[in-house]
């Protein structure tokens, strides 16, 4: 699954430090949803949603293969 | 700040049986002894580990929170809970593997039942415990 987190934490001049003290969680998880490595959680994914105040599916692009 | 006072208690009471089990020495059995020895090496170890926990919230909440985040984050939760669960995998066949070495190397009886015991003990557990989270998920 792809998503826009980097994107969107670059456009709004967040540090990866400030979007995961935000969202309660650590740095590295945050640069790990940024890569694709992690694949959040429906709670997390609903977190970024909601401060970045975007729909779920606005951030995270699911693709079928 | 009483749970703080709690593991101080815990710390001392431990470092007591430490104590006691040095002082008394030859007058209590063996199996006494090592049991006095054993409980308050564990008691001392995790009442002033705890202990140092509670201080570092009282001083630092800021490290604390910093902390509280690390192991609450999914992401470390999930890669604690795979990484603990391949462990188990992998325990549980050098475990069957020890099991087959035992009956080559001609071992009393006894360490291939424990070894398979333990193998089957493990199995059952995994699926007793998978129906369990069946049940709640």
């Amino acid at each position: 699954m792809k998503n826009r987190l980097e994107e969107l934490r670059k456009m709004r001049g967040v540090k990866q430090e400030d979007l995961a003290a935000a969202l309660e969680v650590s740095r590295q998880t945050v640069g790990s949803l940024e890569n694709g490595r992690y694949n959040p959680s429906i709670l997390l994914a609903f977190k970024i949603a909601r401060y970045f105040d975007m729909r779920i599916e606005d951030i995270f692009i699911y693709e079928d293969n | 700040m009483k749970k703080k006072y709690l593991y101080l208690i815990m710390s001392i009471i431990g470092i007591a049986l430490i104590v006691s089990a040095a002082v008394l020495g030859d007058r209590i059995s063996d199996t006494v002894n090592g049991v006095f020895a054993g409980i308050g090496a564990g008691l001392a170890g995790l009442g002033f580990a705890m202990w140092r926990f509670c201080r570092l919230e009282e001083k630092e909440p800021a490290v604390w929170k910093q902390y509280e985040i690390e192991s609450r984050d999914e992401r470390n939760v999930f890669i604690r809970l795979r990484a603990k669960a391949a462990a188990g995998e992998v325990l549980q066949w050098i475990v069957m593997a020890s099991a087959w070495a035992a009956i080559f190397l001609k071992a009393p009886l006894w360490v291939v039942l424990v070894a398979v015991g333990i193998f089957l003990f493990k199995t059952v557990l995994e699926m007793c415990l998978m129906a369990r989270y069946q049940k709640e998920m």
